[in-house]
């Protein structure tokens, strides 16, 4: 064997072992759910059942949690996209671009639950706290920082150049939009769809603040039953909740790979 | 040619973003400062005086600090090596998409598998207790709600370091390093001084504003504390969501302090990253 098969060899083996670490959680997650007894000091569970999934999946409170977090997270995708497109717009050509995508970043770097304290009261006055609605709104002013910040990658000089040749050669701003602008735009608008639709489906802290803990998404649910001490359905709340974003990051990573936008917007 | 879309997206700015996120914090500046709220008596400062004297807001400050800086060392020091060393492994093949698995795993699912893993009866101390190396539960080390935030510290860096990966990888084919790396070599410089001299420079200076982000993220983090931290002192969202819920209503300007302070300090980091000339 030659010495330059070494490192290769030594490569495809660390790649493996990084391989089965992103991989191992999911993994833990499916046999956790699959659990019927697994104590310690038991490395793989005694028994096996899968009646915490029929359970879940036959009209339990998951399947509750989950129409709602699929309902909130949809509508503030939605919003986000939309309010984000435009708005970016005027972020990015704007004379003081620096400091308004700063104001962007504060919604969406900044901690949902401490500025969802002082937002509450807003939110009390408005008659907003434990509805689907002041959920939806709340999470959708945090999303919304996140849109703007990675549509304002999109609002290029290239992009205006495209726009004002519209309008030299006779189009309107409507005809500029729907056949020049949102066909260029969307690869951004579909993972901007799918970044938001995760940061509403990942949301934890806002939900239960703003909703008072009456809203009952995935993520509370997985949250109630690691308290409940119950980690079999807890592992099937917790199946449901990475299932969607592993799917729409599969996508996401293909609209990356084939020209879309750069990762570096969200750790 | 008139465009409205430019006006329609001040105004959505202003309702949806700067207004409510603005009066929210006028808000909480007024309750801290007593001039409203509830059990408010006029105007004191003795509320913001707590924030010097009370050693425990001090100390979920401290910690929550300890745990971001850290978080943002531990995953540069881990990721960057994998980023570097499985380039070529990240453009093609299985691990170019099994690294974006991970981040389709929320802090409250992480916070999960961590307590899971790493506590007393967990799945690695069920391997140890196997290999004979500890006896029972109690062998095992504090691992989650300890002193040292140990499990808070693995849910963050296990939730970061997969994202840094992709990121350093990309940084690090974008900025041309390979060239700059093989220009160092033709220069003279042995293989140490060119990533201590070249590489790292470059990719972490790149990486900057999202490496500060990183560390706000973590500072306000919720979810992950709560399962896996301490009970005292608390980290900053923990300790503000805490005293805000509380019967006491008493502690609520404390809370709006907290919150204050936290918004202070964060919006700090992110004056400095942006500020900060991003390019190497």
């Amino acid at each position: 064997m030659s010495t330059s098969e070494h490192p290769r060899r030594g490569g495809r083996i660390g790649a493996a072992v990084v391989a089965v670490a992103c991989v191992a959680p999911f993994v833990y997650l499916l046999v956790l759910s699959f659990a019927e007894r697994w104590a310690f000091p038991d490395v793989m569970p005694a028994s096996w059942s899968g009646r915490f999934w029929v359970r879940a999946l036959t009209g339990g409170a998951l399947t509750g949690s989950f129409g709602i977090s699929l309902v909130v997270s949809l509508l503030v995708a939605v919003v986000s996209t939309a309010a984000g497109f435009v708005t970016a717009k005027y972020v990015a050509y704007h004379r003081h671009r620096q400091r308004l995508l700063l104001l962007a970043y504060v919604p969406f770097a900044m901690s949902p639950v401490i500025l969802g304290t002082c937002l509450m009261y807003l939110y009390l006055r408005a008659g907003l706290v434990g509805t689907v609605a002041g959920v939806v709104i709340a999470q959708t002013t945090f999303a919304y920082g996140y849109a703007i910040v990675l549509f304002t990658a999109f609002w290029s000089p290239r992009t205006k150049d495209l726009e004002a040749l519209v309008y030299t050669l006779g189009g309107s701003p409507a005809q500029a939009y729907r056949r020049v602008l949102l066909p260029v735009a969307k690869g951004a608008l579909l993972l901007c769809f799918f970044q938001t639709f995760l940061l509403s489906w990942f949301q934890y802290g806002l939900t239960l603040l703003i909703g008072a803990g009456k809203i009952q998404t995935l993520p509370l649910k997985v949250y109630d039953y690691v308290n409940e001490a119950n980690p079999y359905n807890a592992a099937v709340a917790s199946c449901l909740l990475v299932l969607p974003p592993v799917l729409m990051l599969w996508a996401n990573k293909r609209a990356l790979s084939s020209g879309g936008l750069q990762v570096s917007s969200s750790p | 040619m008139p465009d409205r879309t430019g006006l329609a997206g001040l105004l959505l700015f202003l309702l949806i973003a700067v207004g409510p996120i603005g009066f929210s914090l006028g808000y909480a500046l007024l309750y801290s400062i007593g001039a409203v709220g509830l059990l408010s008596e006029g105007v004191t400062g003795g509320h913001w005086a707590k924030l010097f004297l009370e050693r425990e807001i001090w100390q979920s400050f401290a910690v929550s600090v300890y745990v971001a800086l850290v978080t943002v060392g531990a995953t540069v020091v881990v990721a960057l090596p994998l980023a570097v060393g499985f380039r070529r492994q990240l453009e093609r093949g299985p691990l170019s998409y099994l690294m974006y698995a991970p981040l389709a795993i929320p802090s409250t699912v992480a916070a999960f598998i961590v307590f899971q893993t790493l506590s007393g009866a967990g799945f690695f101390s069920r391997i140890a207790y196997q290999a004979g190396w500890i006896q029972g539960t109690e062998g095992w080390p504090e691992l989650v709600l300890d002193p040292w935030n140990i499990g808070v510290l693995v849910a963050h860096i296990g939730m970061a370091v997969p994202f840094f990966v992709l990121l350093f990888a990309q940084v690090y084919a974008q900025a041309g390093v390979p060239k700059l790396e093989q220009l160092a070599r033709t220069l003279g410089a042995g293989r140490v001084q060119v990533v201590r001299r070249v590489t790292v420079p470059v990719v972490l200076r790149r990486s900057f504003e999202n490496l500060v982000l990183l560390f706000v993220f973590v500072l306000g983090s919720y979810e992950v504390p709560l399962l896996l931290g301490q009970q005292s002192p608390q980290m900053v969202s923990v300790l503000t969501m805490r005293k805000y819920a509380m019967f006491d209503l008493t502690q609520k300007p404390e809370a709006f302090v907290i919150a204050i302070g936290y918004f202070l300090l964060a919006s700090l980091l992110l004056v400095w990253a942006f500020r900060k000339p991003a390019e190497g």
